[in-house]
């Protein structure tokens, strides 16, 4: 037990000692984390929408995708995109390989599918007479949308809140497109393994409690974006 | 003119409505009747063009429509449990006039307008937890007046109001209509309003316009009681007795003619004899001609008779009376 209290110790004293390499790695978990979200949720809660409300051929199948990729491995995908983005690979081209860029591909390819399952079970728990009403007061298709999102907004709030937390938590695909590169490509999760690995206990938990706070301080600022929540 | 023509409409494979037309005509009222599960519902969705129909058209001044916006803002439904938008009433009832553009001013000339009519100002600044299933219903018939379409279609809209409610409802309906060319196709399981606010009184069975005059119809279940055709079906707390060769699932249906009104029972070959009080006269033309009687004899059931006979029973809402009708008076499909 030792060993923990020494950790704790250590992680407290490198939070608040401001250490350069510590805030680094997480700014750089912050950037990826929050880019990779945005563009997850902005691809995937629309396509959550276009699966719950309409009907088109293949719907079923494309939900199955979906939903399948929603348990897809890290590693896995972490592999495939480094077959994709390695010199040989077809998108070799782009120079993405051990980048930042590259871990926020992988994180984004990741959060895609939980955005889209996740929103297309939030609007279909949204009551069928608030779309019917919508339409039958003459909203158009955004309108009704929208106000079909307005009604199942704290569900898509736990959609982004859940992304963020699975691109942030994310170690597969980071450390094998991102290669842990110290300064570089060096995010929360890599670090906290690589420095578990080496004996540093404290050093990797104290970046484990940064994980942590980055994930409370997200689910913080939603809360105050949904407002006060009045039904 | 709304229609539905040659529509055939389907769930799962089942057949809910067939209907070979169906017309709402500019400024008239129509009440749908018929018991649950009869199709009303299915077709106000489908006149309402929230629901393609399986087969068939749906004409909007004789145009085939689709669910297009420009087609949808001149009809406008309030379902039977309406639902309001995660917002107070006063922005519930703005929804339909802001997705149209209109002005602040304009909305809230709207707003006050339609509230006051219907008795609602009080109501909204609340949201919709803090209102009863009544005032819901009051608020969504408001928020489609407020919209002001050319075809209003209202399910069951009294079914959660009070006598009151009801009256000023109706009420605004047919101030509404003297003030400007509305339609309004209303679903209602309540034939003594149906038969005083509505201009054609239409039945629905089993998806099918009903070739009968749409009072007393029922859902039943035809148990076989001994030799013969005679049957038996539980109908609210009463036992009707029908001759027919059905069993199981049926509809029946009374003709309101064929009843027999009087105040004692009549020693007679009638099957069913039913003692209950009125609860209702209507004249659908004042000073003549048929008045339909509504009784409560542990189901409510309608007879017509004439000016004269309503004199001589002395009829009157609470009067006692007796309802008697023959076996092979009941049509069965």
């Amino acid at each position: 037990m030792d060993f923990l209290a020494e950790g704790f110790r250590r992680a407290l004293a490198l939070l608040f000692s401001g250490d350069a390499e510590v805030y680094g790695i997480a700014l750089l978990t912050l950037k990826i984390g929050v880019i990779a979200t945005v563009l997850a949720c902005g691809l995937g809660i629309p396509l959550g929408f276009v699966l719950a409300t309409r009907a088109f051929w293949g719907r079923r199948a494309a939900l199955t995708v979906v939903n399948t990729a929603l348990a897809f491995p890290t590693v896995v995908l972490g592999l495939l995109l480094y077959g994709l983005l390695s010199r040989r690979g077809p998108l070799g081209v782009v120079g993405w390989l051990y980048t930042w860029q590259a871990i926020a591909l992988g994180d984004l390819l990741l959060a895609l599918p939980i955005a889209a399952a996740l929103a297309a079970a939030a609007v279909q728990g949204v009551d069928p007479r608030v779309r019917r009403t919508a339409e039958t007061l003459g909203a158009g298709r955004w309108r009704t949308a929208w106000t079909v999102a307005r009604e199942a907004r704290f569900a898509l709030a736990a959609v982004i809140t859940t992304a963020f937390g699975h691109v942030v938590a994310e170690i597969g695909s980071a450390m094998t497109v991102g290669g842990n590169i110290r300064g570089q490509t060096r995010t929360l999760t890599t670090a906290v393994a690589l420095y578990t690995s080496q004996g540093d206990f404290g050093l990797a938990l104290a970046l484990g409690l940064i994980l942590l706070l980055l994930a409370l301080l997200v689910n913080v600022a939603l809360q105050a974006l949904q407002g006060r929540g009045h039904a | 003119m709304l229609e539905l023509v040659g529509v055939r409409h389907e769930y799962d494979g089942r057949v809910v409505l067939q209907l070979e037309r169906f017309a709402v005509p500019p400024g008239t009222a129509i009440a749908v009747v018929g018991p649950n599960g009869s199709g009303k519902s299915t077709l106000l969705r489908l006149l309402a063009l929230l629901e393609r129909p399986t087969q068939g058209r749906v004409l909007l001044d004789g145009a085939v429509v689709t669910a297009s916006r420009a087609a949808r803002r001149r009809v406008t439904l309030v379902e039977q449990r309406p639902i309001l938008f995660r917002a107070t009433a006063r922005e519930n009832i703005e929804f339909g006039l802001q997705v149209r553009g209109v002005g602040r001013a304009e909305v809230n000339r709207r707003v006050e307008n339609v509230a006051a009519r219907l008795g609602i100002t009080p109501l909204l600044g609340r949201r919709r937890h803090e209102l009863s299933d009544g005032e819901v219903q009051r608020l969504a018939v408001a928020r489609a007046l407020a919209v002001e379409p050319d075809v209003l279609l209202l399910d069951e809209p009294a079914s959660s109001a009070d006598r009151a409610a009801a009256h000023t409802l109706y009420r605004v309906l047919a101030e509404e209509r003297a003030r400007r060319p509305l339609a309004v196709c209303l679903a209602s399981h309540q034939l003594e309003d149906a038969y005083r606010w509505a201009d054609d009184v239409r039945a629905l069975a089993d998806g099918q316009l009903s070739p009968v005059t749409p009072e007393n119809l029922f859902r039943v279940e035809l148990i076989a009681a001994g030799s013969g055709d005679l049957k038996h079906a539980c109908v609210g707390t009463v036992e009707i007795v029908a001759m027919t060769d059905k069993t199981g699932p049926a509809i029946l249906a009374v003709p309101a003619t064929d009843i027999f009104v009087s105040r004692e029972p009549l020693a007679s070959s009638a099957r069913n004899t039913f003692q209950g009080r009125v609860t209702g006269l209507t004249r659908r033309r004042p000073g003549g001609g048929a008045v339909h009687v509504t009784a409560d004899v542990g189901v409510e059931l309608i007879a017509v008779v004439t000016e004269e006979a309503v004199r001589e029973l002395a009829l009157a809402p609470g009067s006692p009376v007796v309802f008697s009708f023959k076996a092979s008076a009941v049509r069965v499909f």
